[in-house]
């Protein structure tokens, strides 16, 4: 309830919008998520109430960005701050949604929520306001690419709501990017649309600082004919989820997903994924890979749902898992539900550590252990970081993963 | 094109052991509370600790929820609605097999069984449950040459009270789970062996099962000790009469195995599944799991589900002693409306100690089908290795499978793999095999035996030409 009420203090009930009324009137009746579900039975409890720790307030202190300058070539926003934007240009346009648009879809979303499943999304919605929602409409091709900021000023609870329509034919390239200051709590949700033959390759790069919490939710609409293809990393938080569910609301549709999370010193990461076909001829390809160091939990669940309408999917799903420590811990729960028979489904798991043939043999040829492993890991992560659209002489995340501790 | 129908009529076949013996039988009143326990154990003429045992486990059972994780839907047990102690009326002591009722005798006769002496030529030595008692055990004098202890449960208490109060509910104790607390309550009968140091059974040790009332439930107890470098392989099978209400079956089966000793067993399971529409069949909620005590044990489970309107069975190993080894092969076949929620755990705690899970799942009619395990490496088990594979093969789009595999490791210096696939029944090669002259029936049999052969090739040999024919026999149907 505690949450509740410090929604409350900060605003009276006539404050409030409609959307954070039906939000929370939905939290009343179970303020806190099972933790007996599957969804959160893993959650660290402490570090849970941590996140709900700090008060919230809806100001923002100054973003000051750690990150390279703009280019020419990039349109940049960031949610709480610069929010508005009208671009029409010859092949495309970008323009922010109306009031009723906006309501309309997530009222439409809310809808469909569960308490467990949404329960992230129900935060979110409840606390974030105005300024903190930015709802875009794309349309065209040949769009430059467009990074999107969130973040929360340490000692502080931010919620940031992101609603984003791909309209017929768009094709866009998307970078989203989530940082967390020292003792801070980001409450991330976005929404995505992507209309028939859609395209959008949708980069989600989090990055915390010590001791800040994540709750990052992303639920997505595909049309037929859509193809949405998403690059994830995950690192540094002390506590951070990432819940994943997607849609592909009439099949033939296309899913590439690549995510990573790395956990070091106690920290705990964690995604959830939940891909539906409810169409035929769907396809995904799916692959997690999560690092554990030192004492921290990396936790992957993955489930896709293939009912009958979805004849002919093909559906592969991958967790990859590195355990480095001896006080580290990794779970991992890939699952598949299907009732659809003309299908190809497969998912895969394996945990392990650095491969010490690999090792030995780089070691022969006059490179040092922490060199070796330093490769081995590069090509690790390589794979999925190759897979974010993000310009690499601006944004090199390889060498800040292998070289920030 | 393959012809739904054909597949559909291919995977419809009749219950063949679904009748019912008619004989006397004595029961004691339905419901459960702590005088229904005293009279069985009192029945029994159990010892005092096992009668503690029991209301422990009552009492237990009492403040427990019955679980609703799997996904399975069935209607409500009604606890107190089943009787829950049922045996056929006969002379007070049996000394010979001449003196059991020659009914019994026909039913097991009829199921296949072979208790008589006639039979005695294929080497298994079997201990026939039906309903709440054993019936018989054969080949008991040539296995005690060996010093292996092969009787019912109940007669271990009065003959070996010592190793059944030493081992009884270690494995598996009463608070472990719902169906387990009521079991370890209730328990009726079941099958006790015990492999001496250093013996490797002559023979193989089979249990029969079959429930013959519609009202009574069964919970039997299965108990299996081997000692230091000894080995047994034992077979249990199940079979119950059609009848259209659901009996419960609620069963223990508690292995250990010390340093250097194997132990495999393996079950064909083909209680009622319920008619077409789902009417009857046998609620299955058991409870597996060995103990790898010492260093280089070996449990091996294997299984063939076929039977059973709900199946709820995890057979699992606790590989405690360094370089112990656990598997489990199994093949789960569910038609019409039958659900079955079936894997194993493998928890890994010593170290070098190897798993292998193979679960092959096949899904006709309006069936669901689920794997469910949990691969678990603690932190001592460094250098422990654990490779599982779950395939799911589909018939009909009205049938459902599905895979959760949980998988926890907390050891860096060891490797678990899991891999999981669904597919249907392959046009190419049914259409193959159909042009070479085989006929559509036989194709797709043969497809589902090629399909669970990882499985076959690890039951004992009388098992695995029984396990094909069992779902041959479930996929053959009225073609042409």
């Amino acid at each position: 309830m505690e949450i509740i009420e410090k929604i409350k203090t900060n605003k009276s009930d006539d404050n409030l919008t409609e959307i954070q009324k039906i939000c929370l009137h939905k939290l009343q009746s179970s303020p806190l998520p099972n933790p007996k579900s599957e969804l959160w039975r893993l959650s660290n409890k402490s570090k849970f109430s941590n996140f709900l720790d700090y008060s919230f307030n809806e100001k923002d202190s100054k973003f000051d960005i750690p990150y390279p300058k703009k280019s020419q070539s990039t349109i940049r926003l960031i949610i709480g701050e610069n929010c508005q934007i009208k671009l029409i240009e010859k092949n495309y346009s970008i323009q922010q949604l109306s009031e009723d648009e906006l309501q309309k879809y997530i009222k439409e979303q809310i809808s469909f929520f569960k308490q467990n499943e949404n329960w992230s999304d129900l935060l979110n919605l409840s606390l974030s306001y105005k300024n903190n929602i930015l709802g875009l409409k794309i349309n065209g091709s040949k769009i430059p690419p467009i990074e999107i900021f969130s973040h929360a000023s340490s000692n502080s609870l931010k919620a940031k709501t992101l609603v984003i329509f791909l309209e017929k034919n768009c094709n866009v390239e998307l970078l989203q990017v989530n940082l967390g200051k020292e003792n801070s709590s980001l409450s991330q949700s976005t929404f995505f649309c992507l209309k028939e033959n859609s395209s959008v390759n949708h980069g989600v790069v989090s990055y915390g600082e010590n001791r800040s919490n994540l709750l990052n939710s992303l639920n997505v609409i595909q049309q037929k004919n859509s193809a949405y293809n998403l690059g994830s990393l995950h690192f540094k938080f002390n506590y951070a989820r990432f819940e994943i569910s997607i849609q592909q609301s009439a099949g033939n549709a296309k899913t590439n997903i690549k995510g990573m999370q790395i956990t070091k010193k106690d920290e705990q990461i964690s995604t959830y994924t939940k891909i539906e076909f409810n169409g035929p001829n769907g396809f995904l390809d799916q692959i997690n890979k999560s690092l554990a160091d030192d004492k921290s939990h990396a936790i992957f669940e993955g489930s896709i749902i293939v009912p009958k309408i979805a004849q002919r999917t093909d559906a592969s799903q991958l967790s990859r898992n590195l355990l480095l420590s001896n006080h580290a811990q990794i779970d991992t729960k890939p699952q598949l539900e299907i009732i659809a028979d003309d299908v190809k489904c497969k998912h895969g798991a394996t945990i392990s550590q650095l491969n010490e043939e690999e090792l030995f043999y780089m070691r022969t040829r006059g490179i040092t252990l922490t060199e070796a492993s330093k490769l081995q890991l590069s090509s690790y992560f390589q794979e999925i970081i190759s897979f974010i659209p993000i310009s690499k002489d601006k944004w090199d995340l390889l060498d800040k993963l292998l070289n920030e501790n | 094109m393959v012809n739904e129908n054909l597949v559909k009529d291919v995977v419809k076949e009749p219950y063949k052991y679904g009748f019912v013996t008619d004989i006397e039988t004595e029961k004691i009143e339905k419901g459960l509370n702590e005088d229904i326990i005293k009279l069985i154990s009192q029945k029994k003429e159990e010892p005092k600790f096992l009668l503690d045992f029991r209301l422990k486990a009552f009492k237990k059972w009492q403040k427990m929820k019955e679980p609703n994780w799997a996904a399975l839907g069935y209607k409500k047990i009604d606890y107190q609605d089943i009787i829950y102690y049922s045996a056929p009326k006969q002379k007070e002591k049996i000394s010979s097999l001449d003196e059991v009722d020659p009914k019994l005798l026909e039913t097991f006769d009829k199921l296949g069984i072979p208790l008589t002496e006639q039979k005695k030529l294929t080497n298994v030595a079997v201990d026939a449950v039906f309903d709440s008692v054993s019936i018989a055990t054969t080949f008991r004098e040539e296995l005690a040459e060996h010093g292996v202890i092969f009787c019912s449960i109940s007669e271990a208490v009065k003959n070996h009270a010592d190793l059944i109060e030493k081992y009884l509910g270690t494995v598996v104790p009463a608070s472990d789970n719902y169906f387990a607390a009521l079991n370890s309550a209730v328990f009726s009968d079941g099958s006790f062996v015990y492999i001496p140091k250093g013996v490797t059974c002559p023979m193989d040790l089979s249990s029969y099962f079959r429930i013959n009332s519609g009202d009574s439930g069964q919970f039997e107890r299965t108990l299996i000790i081997a000692e230091e470098s000894s080995s047994v392989s034992y077979l249990e099978g199940c079979t119950a009469p059609m009848f259209d209400t659901n009996t419960l079956h609620a069963a223990v089966v508690e292995l250990i195995a010390l340093d250097n000793a194997s132990i495999k067993y393996s079950t064909v399971q083909n209680w009622y599944a319920g008619d077409e529409e789902g009417i009857g069949g046998i609620f299955n909620f058991v409870t597996k799991r060995g103990k790898c005590l010492g260093k280089r044990s070996k449990i091996s489970w294997s299984q063939v589900e076929t039977g059973s309107a709900i199946t709820w069975k995890y057979p699992s190993c606790l590989l405690l002693g360094e370089e112990s080894v656990g598997e489990f092969y199994s093949v789960a076949l569910t038609n019409n409306l039958q659900q079955a929620d079936t894997g194993t755990k493998m928890i890994h705690i010593g170290p070098k100690t190897k798993s292998t899970i193979v679960s092959k799942g096949i899904s006709a009619g309006k069936s669901k089908n689920s794997y469910r395990g949990l691969v678990k490496m603690g932190t001592k088990a460094t250098g422990s290795r654990n490779y599982s594979q779950c395939d799911s093969m589909l018939i009909g789009d009205q049938a459902s499978a599905n895979t959760f595999p949980y998988i926890k490791s907390q050891q860096p210096n060891s490797e678990i793999e899991h891999e999981a696939s669904t597919c249907r029944i392959s046009e190419d090669q049914l259409f193959y095999l159909q042009s070479r002259g085989i006929e559509f029936e036989e194709a797709v049999s043969m497809m589902v035996s090629g399909f669970c052969r990882d499985v076959f090739n690890q039951l004992p040999m009388e098992f695995a030409a029984e396990a094909d024919k069992l779902l041959a026999l479930k996929l053959e149907g009225s073609v042409g």
